[in-house]
């Protein structure tokens, strides 16, 4: 019996900025995996290198050295339209500042997501009202992203993220901007959606609540795993 | 890579409507918006304007279509009968209307006269169809047709020379009173009308005239009617009304095509520049946006066309202002300015809406290197 691989794996992976004698390796031979259906959180202090590592995961930076798969797919031997594509519709994205389209509402931020994968009209409004449902934002569909709070924003971008049913959800920092009561909120939701849905979560952070929900806890200084729990 | 799309997501309805973020971009902002699309409508103002004022001044020409004739048999050499000047044997009217075909035939006395002999700059081009007076006219034809003792003028003369209705003037040491102000005319060149009576008194033509305006008989072909009274009156040639109101046009066009040339372009320059300054700031100012757009798979193509959304928004709400607000200007500045003669037409307008569509398109192509240098790794940044 073959047993499955993971939904990620990373292997030897190296970002070096600069070169010469001002090269910096923020990120240095990082090995790590997720599985579908868990959540998989990255810890470590401020300029470790977990964004830049979640950066590359995510196909907005390209690695130095090493090796990506998520779901079978080499992101590391991607072009730039396949990894657009790669984006839209294999990975979803959980930002620490939100990154909502501050002129549109609630709903439109979701639904913009599906318009970028292509489904436009009533079914990408139909999906939009479902997940900002499923998130607890019922009551404000039509608001604008401007005058949601922080909690709101951060399930908005959560629904945003799920709108093309990703295979992986990368949420960098997710309750960095958050109260610890809007923060356990949303540590709940990542954790349930990733039970719900069958994806999987990387979470990066230096929040250790984010640890209770986590299946799987790496720890990264200088740029290098230093810890596996 | 699956397409994680439902089903009932595909056909029809994947022609429908995106979110509105373009239109959401520009009303976030609008004082900005107002500011563009005014800048736009000013600029659409000024080309219609102009564009309009032109058409107005070359209608003048159209006078020569007005008159009741077809064909003008004038001496040769006169192709154009405001500058040249004609003479033909007043004698040989008969044989002129012996010709087949021709319906009618009017003695025509035209000249330019120094309408104010203290002000060498007003001449009038006074035109007088030899109708017998006692004669019934069609109530068109009456604005051609002063009494004995009277002149019609247009209003933009009539301001230049300071007269209005029921004034008198002196022409050739005669005093003529206005007998009627029309409405028009042009500051290149104005027309008058005198009557026949006075016209062969004053201007001293007893045995000639300026030309022959010929009424072709209806089924008649012009062409040949005029050919064959050319031959009835040694020393002419004819022409058609079109070619005397043409040659008029040309007057016109040459005066002042170049003018309205330089200034639709100034006008589409200025624009432009308003279109493309707004697009780009708005590019700029929405960066992140569009890095967010570009980190969860929207291609360049997807962010190009909210931009170039922006611009023809912008445009067409620039040139649909300025299209309605320049037909109001023309006319209020006419009731104060006679020479404003205006003419907006409908195809003229349609063709500065699209030159204005095109300017738009044009200029969303500005911030498209700004736009794929957006590197949407940004987002990670806080």
């Amino acid at each position: 019996m073959t047993v499955p691989a993971p939904l990620l794996e990373v292997e030897r992976l190296a970002k070096v900025f600069g070169s010469g004698r001002t090269a910096v390796r923020a990120v240095d031979g990082v090995d790590l995996s997720a599985d579908a259906g868990e959540v998989t959180l990255v810890m470590g202090p401020s300029g470790s290198g977990k964004t830049t590592l979640l950066t590359m995961i995510g196909g907005l930076l390209r690695p130095t050295e090493g090796r990506i798969a998520v779901d079978g797919i080499e992101v590391t031997g991607l072009g730039k339209a396949a990894l657009a594509r790669f984006r839209r519709e294999t990975v979803g994205f959980v930002f620490q500042a939100f990154n909502l389209l501050e002129t549109l509402t609630a709903e439109e931020n979701v639904e913009v997501a599906l318009n970028v994968a292509g489904v436009l009209g009533r079914p990408a409004r139909a999906r939009a009202t479902e997940l900002l449902v499923a998130a607890g934002l019922e009551g404000r569909l039509g608001f604008g992203a401007r005058d949601l709070s922080g909690g709101e924003k951060q399930r908005v971008s959560i629904a945003r993220a799920l709108a093309n049913r990703p295979r992986l959800l990368l949420a960098d920092e997710p309750t960095a901007n958050l109260d610890s009561r809007h923060g356990r909120e949303v540590m709940e939701l990542l954790r349930g959606l990733a039970q719900e849905q069958g994806c999987g979560v990387v979470a990066v952070s230096h929040d250790a609540r984010l640890e209770s929900i986590a299946s799987r806890v790496y720890w990264l200084e200088d740029g290098r795993i230093r810890r596996e729990a | 890579m699956r397409p994680h799309v439902p089903v009932e997501m595909i056909g029809g309805a994947m022609a429908a409507r995106r979110v509105p973020v373009a239109r959401r971009n520009l009303l976030a902002e609008k004082t900005r918006l107002l500011m563009s699309v005014g800048g736009v409508a000013f600029s659409v103002l000024l080309i219609l304007v102009v564009v309009s004022l032109y058409r107005g001044w070359g209608a003048a020409g159209g006078l020569f279509e007005e008159l009741p004739g077809d064909v003008w048999l004038a001496q040769v050499g006169t192709s154009d009968p405001l500058r040249t000047t004609s003479f033909l044997p007043a004698d040989r009217i008969d044989e002129v209307a012996a010709v087949p075909g021709v319906g009618a035939v009017v003695p025509v006395y035209a000249r330019r006269i120094s309408l104010d002999p203290a002000r060498s700059e007003l001449t009038v081009y006074f035109l007088s169809l030899d109708v017998p007076s006692s004669g019934r006219q069609p109530p068109e034809a009456q604005r051609f047709l002063p009494p004995p003792g009277t002149i019609a003028v247009d209003s933009v003369l009539a301001r230049e020379a300071g007269v209005s209705v029921g004034d008198a003037v002196s022409v050739l040491g005669r005093r003529l009173v206005v007998e009627r102000v029309e409405p028009g005319g042009n500051p290149l060149f104005q027309i008058a009308f005198m009557n026949g009576d006075d016209a062969r008194s004053l201007l001293a033509l007893d045995r000639l005239v300026s030309f022959f305006l010929i009424a072709v008989d209806p089924g008649a072909d012009a062409q040949q009617v005029a050919r064959a009274a050319a031959t009835a009156v040694p020393g002419s040639e004819p022409h058609t009304s079109a070619d005397f109101a043409n040659a008029t046009r040309d007057l016109v066009n040459q005066g002042f095509l170049p003018v309205v040339g330089a200034l639709v372009g100034i006008g589409f320059a200025i624009g432009g520049a308003v279109i493309a300054l707004t697009i780009y700031t708005l590019t700029i100012e929405k960066a992140r946006d569009f890095g967010v757009l570009k980190a969860i798979g929207a291609d360049d193509r997807f962010v190009y066309r909210i931009v170039a959304v922006q611009s023809l928004a912008v445009g067409l709400v620039g040139a649909v202002v300025g299209i309605a607000s320049s037909a109001l200007v023309a006319t209020l500045i006419r009731r104060r300015v006679p020479e404003f003669v205006t003419d907006l037409r409908p195809l003229d307008a349609a063709g500065v809406l699209a030159l204005a569509l095109a300017v738009s398109a044009v200029a969303a192509l500005v911030p498209v290197r700004r736009i794929s240098r957006i590197d949407p790794a940004m987002v990670f940044r806080a």
